[in-house]
């Protein structure tokens, strides 16, 4: 069994890797993730996910019902840390799947997919308070910053975390983003990972998250018009039910984190697409306690002070 | 029994509800508006509650009052639960009434669970609590209801009686122990409950009790008993014989080391045995709890003089063991980390007599460590002093003979740590360097001590680790491209890149030293050599370099690319990485796009007549076709060149040259700029200049192109940025109509401006460097990330700090090199991860994030708007609740983070 392997096992188990398999599992990452595409390509069948959210027992039921990596094909749609107890592990492992299988997982960035971001919503201090140093955390965004953008499934299916930017009319326009740096305030980079489709709304409006915008049906039909795709596939947003279509299906968010921070009493959801693109959401629930097993939280062993 | 007091008089707004009921599309129906009121079942003993419609008098509801914990207040005039598969809510007109009937509620299901329990009703359980239960075996179930189960004004009282009974966590902790003796397990899983409910009151005076030294190893003792995981834990095995506790010194103060412990077991039970059970609230307490006590640990010992000393003594010392002198140094590190507890003010105390007593040379010391995770504990030390203070580290560094410190750091970032992480020897240098945080002549001094003895090494990396090294120049044959695989040099990838992110960094934080270093020393060539390298992130990061360095939009930089051919490169490796869509086909196209939307000129005419042959077969790339589209409306602005004839050879550096030299080299070069550089372009292409012109308008040139006028025309760049307006309102096919020698005048400006021992700029140059930026055509398309893209990690950051230079060169213009570096609203997030960050707030242009905004369908992420609050945990959030109902507000200790209910 490879070192790779073995690490993949290991994540699986819940219990991160050490410091030094940390740094030579992002140096490959970052090999693979550069020669993806800001609009990087997926072939279908493929099973598509949306947050995930550091919940990691609640990912683990997701491979339960989606199945297995590398046999079912998955495409997640970023926004793997942040909240959750096990942003750490979560984002580890979905990172050992890409590199051990890069066909078989795609992996895009959300929003929490920022240094600042993380600062605030907890992937920091889990970096901190796991490792005693924060080293894991720069290396783990180091490779944020190499995430595709968005993917597009048999040129039919857009997918991005957030939704639509004003800047970006065509999905070429897309290509000209250097999207190696940090999550930026404003601009198409920005709007992607944070926008929000919204009823209400007509064109676009004003984002209440301040960064990214709200778009309306108008904007998604003549988006899709002009990049002859069927609809949009985005998450970033909690639904209750897991997913919910918007503007006569031409917008799909999907939602993964079931039980959202662990108290929002939502269920979550997954869309398998076949080859035929037929769509099929599975719907799942938050992992019982006794899947959980104890959190791994343990502090250093020692002490000074 | 309590709840009969129905005081129905129709017509009372304190009853008044509306009722609600959230149908199969998540939406809340309103079913009507009635009464409220607390009444039996008919023909049963059951209470429930009805509504009595206040316009028919019929039942809009009737709902069985159930023992389960169902029912849910938010706000002040909500109560909400799930029957059946039902989420039903009643929104009160007045709070007073929502607390009547919640209360009701509450008394009713106590009263349900005593009789359940005892058969006898608890007295008193109706009115307000008297008394705690006696803690005995037999009355465990009844202060599990007291302590765990009852509504919010009946824990209040709880949490009183307790704090008053000082004989209560006794005897709560004897019992515990009881029955652990006897291996009742049904006693020891209430004994759970009552004491996680006993946390969950979340009282300060009742933590402190619990969490003294008598009791909390019983406290943590119960919690071991959860009764919904199977097995025990075994969390006082753990800390008592797992867990090290080590003094690097002794310590002798008993009240210091009582507070260590508790911190350490306090963390444990937050963190380990309760991480989901507990509120915000609670870990609000408890964060607060640890953070108390580090204070009180650290400021007692760093005012205890001895024992600093000893300290000190020891980690100067020779005799001491390397085991020891590696705890001293942990220990030294936990005392630096723990600091972030003290108040600011008292923080720099700490620091500088830490450093007073010798911290750096000790620093010193340990970096030169064979022991690796040694050094690497030195530069944590080194980076919280840093997050502190940096002008501390930085007056060290200037002082210290032969800055033996900043030659360990940068050799430790050019080291290779093998498996272990290194990038804080980045970062560190990083915060040294950084101009934002520097002020006076420790700036000047520091980074010049950095240019003069340093910099060379990180390019002499750079350049050593690439093939070819040195000997390649603007003349290499594009068939070289195919050699670029197999760099022979041993240098780790994450060290180039490190390298490569610093000197970028270095771009943006000292334009002016860079220029006369870089250009000097063909730094920029050098780095360009990662091109050659087969890691494509670093191709890709070579890239980004030289994109910085166009970002600064800096006439002698860019004059500089085109002189040496620098773009050459990277249309190799775009050309050889042919129609792949890959990061460095977006970070080329990028760069490209940054050219044509700055409109710098020279890189236009540079690019497309330098490679469109080669370019042309991406000619179906807009960018390809806006950049040709951009070039041939520049030809038509411009005059037909001469013919050219002098072929110059690439100009040879001497890196030893002085600068005096330097300056005369420019100023003659620059003399014969326009023959001499056109010349170089069109030889280094080897194609006439006519063929590239082939969609140019002849007559056009023949009328225009009178002069001597340069293929790169820097009078025009010069005449539009002289005034940022001018660039919007003048159509860029304005020919130029500035003499030759005025040309010449501007150059001898350049040069003034350019020179380290000319500080003073004039208000025309700073425009040059800075062309203005708020040209409206820019910002309403993509907004210009300007060279914000080019410091990977500090993107957004730079750009407000861009935002920030701009309006400090509005406002100031006569700003010497050196002395008025811009001022960073905010400090790099990246750069010190641990700084607060207020970012969003630092712009004016930034929209603000609203906060309680409830039209969006979802819990939303806002844009970080706040400072980091150690412990802040999730924010609060209602949810399936309707907008009608309006939500809870969020936690008053949090991060206000905008959020939405549906």
């Amino acid at each position: 069994m490879s070192d790779l392997d073995r690490q993949i096992e290991q994540l699986k188990r819940c219990e991160p890797l050490k410091e030094y398999e940390v740094k030579a599992l992002c140096l490959k990452a970052m090999e693979i993730l550069v020669e993806e595409s800001n609009v990087q390509r997926v072939d279908a069948p493929v099973t598509i996910c949306g947050d995930i959210h550091g919940q990691f027992y609640d990912m683990k039921e997701l491979f339960k019902v989606g199945g297995d990596c590398p046999q079912t094909n998955y495409l997640f749609l970023g926004d793997f840390v942040d909240r959750g107890f096990y942003s750490v592990e979560t984002f580890l492992l979905l990172l050992a799947l890409k590199v051990r299988y890069p066909d078989r997982i795609t992996l895009i960035r959300g929003n929490h997919e920022s240094r600042q971001i993380t600062q605030v919503y907890g992937f920091y201090d889990e970096c901190l308070r796991k490792y005693g140093s924060v080293n894991v955390w720069r290396y783990c965004t180091d490779i944020f910053d190499y995430l595709s953008l968005s993917a597009l499934i048999e040129n039919r299916i857009f997918s991005v975390h957030g939704g639509l930017s004003p800047a970006i009319s065509t999905l070429d326009q897309i290509r000209t983003i250097d999207r190696k740096q940090e999550v930026p305030h404003d601009g198409a980079m920005c709007d992607l990972l944070w926008s929000d489709p919204e009823d209400i709304v007509d064109g676009w409006g004003l984002s209440p998250r301040g960064a990214g915008f709200l778009f309306g049906g108008n904007v998604v039909s003549s988006f899709n018009h002009s990049n002859s795709i069927d609809y949009i596939c985005r998450a970033h947003q909690l639904v209750m039910e897991g997913y919910k279509w918007m503007f006569n299906n031409q917008i799909v968010t999907v939602w993964s984190a079931p039980n959202y921070c662990y108290r929002c009493g939502n269920v979550a959801a997954i869309l398998e697409l076949d080859e035929n693109l037929n769509k099929k959401f599975r719907v799942f629930e938050a992992a019982s306690q006794d899947a959980r097993g104890v959190p791994s939280k343990k502090p250093a062993p020692d002490y000074f002070l | 029994m309590g709840p009969q007091g129905k005081s129905v008089a129709s017509g009372n707004s304190m009853q008044r509800v509306k009722v609600y009921r959230l149908n199969n599309e998540g939406k809340w129906d309103d079913q009507g508006t009635g009464h409220v009121t607390v009444d039996y079942l008919e023909g049963s003993e059951d209470l429930a509650l009805f509504v009595i419609d206040e316009e028919d008098d019929g039942n809009i509801l009737v709902h069985r009052i159930s023992s389960e914990e169902i029912y849910r207040r938010q706000e002040d005039t909500i109560i909400s639960w799930r029957e059946l598969s039902t989420e039903l809510a009643l929104s009160f007109q007045e709070s007073m009434g929502c607390s009547y009937i919640w209360d009701h509620i509450c008394s009713v299901q106590r009263n349900m669970h005593f009789n359940s329990i005892s058969n006898e009703p608890f007295p008193g359980v109706s009115g307000e609590l008297q008394e705690l239960p006696p803690v005995e075996l037999s009355t465990l179930p009844l202060l599990v209801k007291s302590v765990a189960e009852g509504c919010i004004t009946d824990q209040i009282r709880v949490a009183e009686l307790i704090a008053q009974d000082r004989t209560f966590v006794p005897k709560l902790t004897d019992l515990f122990r009881v029955c652990e003796d006897l291996e009742n397990v049904d006693g020891l899983r209430l004994m759970y409950k009552v004491v996680k409910g006993i946390i969950s009151l979340n009282s300060p005076p009742i933590f402190e009790r619990i969490f003294g030294d008598d009791y909390i190893m019983d406290i943590i003792g119960a919690l071991e008993y959860d009764p919904e995981v199977p097995q025990v834990q075994h969390h006082r095995a753990f800390l008592k014989e797992h867990v090290v506790f080590k003094e690097a010194i002794p310590i002798k103060d008993p009240s210091v080391l009582s507070k260590i412990h508790q911190t350490y077991r306090v963390g444990y039970i937050k963190d380990v045995i309760l991480p989901r059970a507990l509120d915000e609230a609670t870990i609000a307490n408890l964060n607060s709890i640890v953070h108390s006590n580090n204070a009180y640990v650290v400021s007692l010992l760093k005012d205890d003089n001895a024992f600093i000393q000893e300290l000190f003594a020891r980690l100067r010392s020779p005799a001491t063991s390397v085991e020891s002198k590696k705890n001293l140094v942990l220990f030294l590190q936990e005392f630096c980390s723990l600091s972030k507890s003290l108040q600011l003010v008292h923080q720099m105390r700490l620091f500088r007599d830490l450093v007073t007593e010798g911290l750096f040379d000790i620093i010193t010391d340990i970096l030169q460590s064979e022991d690796k995770a040694l050094v690497l504990t030195g530069t944590d030390i080194l980076i919280i002093v840093l997050n502190q203070d940096p002008n501390l580290l930085r007056a060290y560094i200037i002082q210290q003979e032969g800055h033996t410190l900043l030659g360990l750091l940068v050799k430790g970032m050019i080291t290779d740590f093998g498996e272990d992480m290194h990038c804080q020897f980045l970062e560190i240098i990083r915060i040294l360097l950084d101009s934002y945080t520097m002020s006076g002549s420790q700036r000047d001094t520091i980074v010049e001590i950095f240019y003069d003895k340093y910099m060379d090494q990180l390019i002499d990396v750079v350049a050593s680790s690439c093939c070819c090294k040195g000997s390649v120049r603007t003349n290499v044959k594009s068939t070289g491209l195919v050699g670029r695989v197999g760099p022979q040099s041993v240098t780790k990838p994450d060290i180039l890149s490190n390298i490569c992110e610093l000197l970028c960094f270095c771009v943006l934080h000292h334009p002016y030293r860079i220029k006369c270093n870089f250009l000097h020393n063909n730094v920029i060539e050098k780095v360009l050599y990662l091109t050659r390298r087969k890691e494509k992130y670093l191709v890709v990061a070579a890239v980004r370099f030289l994109r910085t360095i166009i970002s600064r939009n800096d006439e002698f930089l860019l004059r500089h690319i085109v002189k040496h051919n620098l773009l050459k490169p990277v249309v190799e490796v775009f050309v050889a990485n042919g129609n792949r869509y890959n990061l460095l086909h977006s970070a080329v196209l990028e760069l490209f796009e940054y050219i044509r939307k700055e409109n710098l000129k020279s890189l236009i005419l540079y690019s497309v007549e330098c490679f469109w042959d080669q370019l042309e077969k991406f000619e179906h790339l807009d960018t390809f076709r806006a950049l040709k589209l951009k070039y041939e409306q520049s030809m038509e602005s411009c005059q037909p060149k001469n013919p050219r004839s002098s072929i110059g050879d690439p100009r040879k550096r001497i890196d030893e040259r002085a600068l005096e030299k330097e300056e005369e080299d420019y100023f003659n070069e620059d003399s014969d700029e326009e023959d001499s550089t056109s010349a170089r372009i069109s030889n280094s292409c080897n194609q006439p200049a006519a063929s590239v012109l082939i969609n140019g308008d002849s007559t056009n040139y023949s009328s225009f192109r009178e002069g001597s006028v340069g293929l790169v025309d820097y009078e025009d760049d010069e005449e539009e940025d002289e005034d940022g307006q001018k660039e919007v309102s003048t159509p860029h096919d304005m020919p130029p109509d500035s003499p030759t020698s005025k040309r010449k005048m501007e150059v001898i400006d350049h040069i003034d401006q350019e020179l380290p021992t000319k500080k003073h700029r004039t208000k025309k140059t700073q425009n040059e460097i800075i062309p203005s930026r708020d040209d409206k055509t820019l910002n309403d398309t993509i907004p210009s990330r300007g060279g914000d893209a080019a410091c990977s990690n500090c993107g957004p950051d730079q750009l407000l700090r861009k935002k920030a230079y701009h309006q400090n060169l509005n406002g100031s213009h006569d700003v010497a090199e050196g002395q008025k570096e811009p001022v960073a609203p905010s400090r790099c997030s990246n750069c010190s991860a641990n700084n607060s960050f207020n970012l969003r707030e630092a712009s004016e242009e930034e929209p603000s994030p609203l906060t309680n905004q409830v039209n969006s369908s979802s819990l939303t992420d806002g844009f970080v708007n706040v400072s980091k609050i150690t412990g802040s945990g999730m924010p609060k959030f209602s949810d399936g609740k309707p907008e009608a109902l309006s939500s809870e507000p969020p936690s008053g200790t949090q991060a206000s983070e905008p959020y939405s209910v549906r």
